[in-house]
């Protein structure tokens, strides 16, 4: 019952996330945003940028557990 | 009426007097001196109080324009930490929390090294309370490697002070050159307190492990005390850029995988002194009223964070990831308190992170390094993966676990909101804070394009998380220990130890048991040999062969060493 009512609350957050992402996609062409370096003036650079560096921390973090993940007792031996 | 009486001294005193007051009183008294201490920032700036013995001049209050807004923020959090210790009955960790702050306050308004190295110390001492008042074996062990490290610090800075003074003749805390040996010893004492790759482990280790009261307080000073004395001491120094960046950018990777969400925050913390490490290594008035503001308001978001996290761990018990989930509905109030804490730590338009932030990220650009800001842009998106999302997320909605719990009390909520409204203030109010910077600010936070820029960066990471957790690509929380770099000294150097005793002790026991053969033989040969009279009295015994064999050792010895 109330993680029927999480996934209700997840769905809705979805859709206020993509909202968002297209009020952002129509002001990237509103607005003519500057960035501070030339390299953000690119097209949609924050966002590209953003979402890659998102999914590469979390793939990399899934790695560095094969490395430096040990049980939860590891130090009490 | 203050005048003569130094801001932490009167904290430090005051404090002492806890252990001695009912419980219903002592949290009044606390207020009453908190702001009896408070009145010093109001003093105009300058030097206050000297104290001079044996041709040395302690000074033990000094105020600025740098020390002003760390004062302001210090004293900010020190009565957050009341509020929200207001149900905890154990005097021992108020007394603790108090004259820690009190420390720190103290450590601030130093105006020579050896007055910030007692308030340095005395910031060790007075916090060790909160890990140790835990209890458990764990949080003792904790506190011990704590004390090593801490003082360790305290030697360095000790040591480097009376190179330092030796050769300059100079003792006041200021800009430090590092051409002088003594100041690198300085700068690492600093460096061991502000958390730096590799002397960082102290950080996760021992603040996870701290009572939940004793977090919020811990999170507050010591490090951000490590700040404010690199800006003193090292502003502009370049290491600290590349310093400050790696900061920013190792924790977020552990921070992904810890399942201990008050060490997720320590990770954070860490990743969050690194955007100041880097503003004070860029060393322009721009970058340092960044790093400045940034530990402003880093203090109070980080103490939010930390407290809606000890309110979960107070209620429920736990505080792994792995066993908590869809606590919304119990504590709603905390969750919403937590979510603008994790708003502003992520630097969103509006909240008090995107107001410092924004200098240090000018400030780099500005002084041409690229390359740095993209870094801290990359740990922009890993600041808001740990704990813009990671914490609320896994806390407050996630998967319900079932657990049935009640809101926080009302201390903790009272201090949760005020520092809720303070994140909000600040973000909306940018020049409240701008004005209590050591320089003068001539920067607009809110244009268009820096806002569409930064919404994008972050809603695109957003969408990012619900792309992986809707594709079940988002690693689960196992329950686990993540090896951080206080494994060098807790695991890797104690077997090196371990093993260099056993070694010492099979070439101890051969070397002995070689000697004592060699005696027998000697025993052998000299019986053998020697004439025995009629009645046996002049036979040669066994201890005086062991004694001819010791004079001989020691000959053969001064014969080769002299």
């Amino acid at each position: 019952m109330k993680n029927n009512e999480l996934k209700i609350m997840g769905t809705r957050f979805t859709y206020l996330i993509i909202i968002i992402c297209i009020l952002l996609f129509i002001g990237e062409f509103v607005f003519h945003r500057h960035g501070e370096t030339i390299i953000e003036d690119y097209l949609f650079f924050p966002a590209i940028f953003g979402f890659i560096a998102f999914i590469f921390i979390v793939f990399a973090g899934v790695l560095l557990r094969k490395i430096v993940m040990r049980k939860e007792d590891y130090y009490d031996d | 009426m203050m005048i003569n009486f130094p801001p932490g001294l009167l904290m430090l005193l005051g404090g002492g007097l806890i252990p001695f007051l009912p419980n219903s009183i002592r949290q009044i008294w606390m207020i009453v001196i908190l702001i009896l201490s408070a009145t010093s920032i109001f003093v105009d700036h300058g030097t206050h109080l000297l104290f001079e013995t044996m041709n040395y001049s302690f000074i033990f209050w000094r105020s600025d324009a740098l020390t002003m807004p760390f004062a302001i923020v210090f004293h900010i959090a020190a009565a957050l930490n009341i509020f929200y210790g207001w149900h905890e009955e154990d005097w021992k960790q108020h007394t603790s929390s108090f004259t820690y702050a009190g420390a720190a306050i103290g450590a601030l308004h130093a105006g020579d090294l050896l007055t910030l190295f007692l308030f340095w110390e005395l910031t060790v001492v007075t916090s060790v309370f909160l890990i140790l008042a835990s209890n458990t074996p764990q949080a003792i062990k904790a506190s011990f490697r704590y004390l090593l490290t801490q003082f360790t610090s305290g030697a360095l800075l000790i040591a480097g002070t009376a190179y330092y003074i030796s050769v300059t003749g100079d003792a006041s805390f200021g800009k430090l050159s590092l051409d002088n040996p003594g100041a690198w010893f300085i700068f690492f004492a600093f460096g061991i307190k502000a958390a730096f790759p590799l002397l960082n482990g102290w950080l996760q280790d021992s603040y996870p492990e701290a009572t939940v009261i004793g977090t919020v307080a811990l999170s507050a000073f010591t490090t951000k005390l490590a700040i404010y004395a690199l800006a003193r001491s090292f502003a502009g120094t370049e290491y600290l850029i590349y310093i400050g960046v790696v900061m920013t950018a190792f924790p977020v990777f552990f921070a992904v995988i810890e399942n201990d969400l008050r060490r997720v925050l320590s990770y954070s913390l860490n990743n969050q002194l690194g955007f100041m490490v880097v503003g004070i290594g860029v060393g322009t008035e721009i970058a340092v009223n960044g790093a400045v503001a940034h530990a402003f308001v880093h203090i109070i978001y980080k103490s939010l964070l930390f407290m809606s996290m000890g309110a979960v761990l107070y209620r429920v018990g736990t505080i792994k990831a792995s066993e908590l989930g869809g606590l919304y509905r119990y504590m709603p109030i905390t969750a919403v308190c937590c979510i603008i804490g994790a708003m502003s730590i992520s630097a969103f338009p509006l909240f008090s992170g995107f107001v410092a932030k924004s200098l240090i990220m000018v400030g780099v650009v500005e002084h041409g390094y690229i390359f740095i800001y993209l870094m801290l842009l990359f740990a922009s998106a890993g600041v808001l993966e740990h704990s813009g999302i990671k914490i609320p997320y896994f806390a407050f909605f996630g998967h319900d676990k079932g657990i049935k719990t009640k809101e926080a009390p009302l201390g903790m909520l009272v201090a949760m909101i005020v520092a809720a409204f303070l994140c909000l203030l600040i973000g909306f109010v940018p020049s409240l804070l701008f004005s209590l910077l050591p320089y003068t600010v001539d920067y607009h936070v809110y244009t268009p394009s820096h806002v569409i820029g930064q919404l994008q960066l972050l809603i695109f990471a957003i969408l990012a998380f619900i792309f992986l957790i809707r594709f079940n690509l988002y690693p689960p929380e196992i329950p686990s220990t993540v090896l951080n770099f206080d494994w060098i000294y807790r695991k890797l150097l104690l077997n090196i130890i371990k093993r260099l005793i056993i070694a010492l002790n099979v070439v101890w026991s051969s070397l002995s048991s070689l000697t004592l053969s060699v005696v027998n033989i000697i025993i052998s040969i000299i019986e053998k040999n020697s004439v025995t009279s009629g009645n046996a009295a002049v036979k040669v015994g066994k201890s005086t062969v062991l004694i001819l064999f010791s004079l001989g050792f020691i000959l053969i010895c001064n014969y080769l060493l002299f």
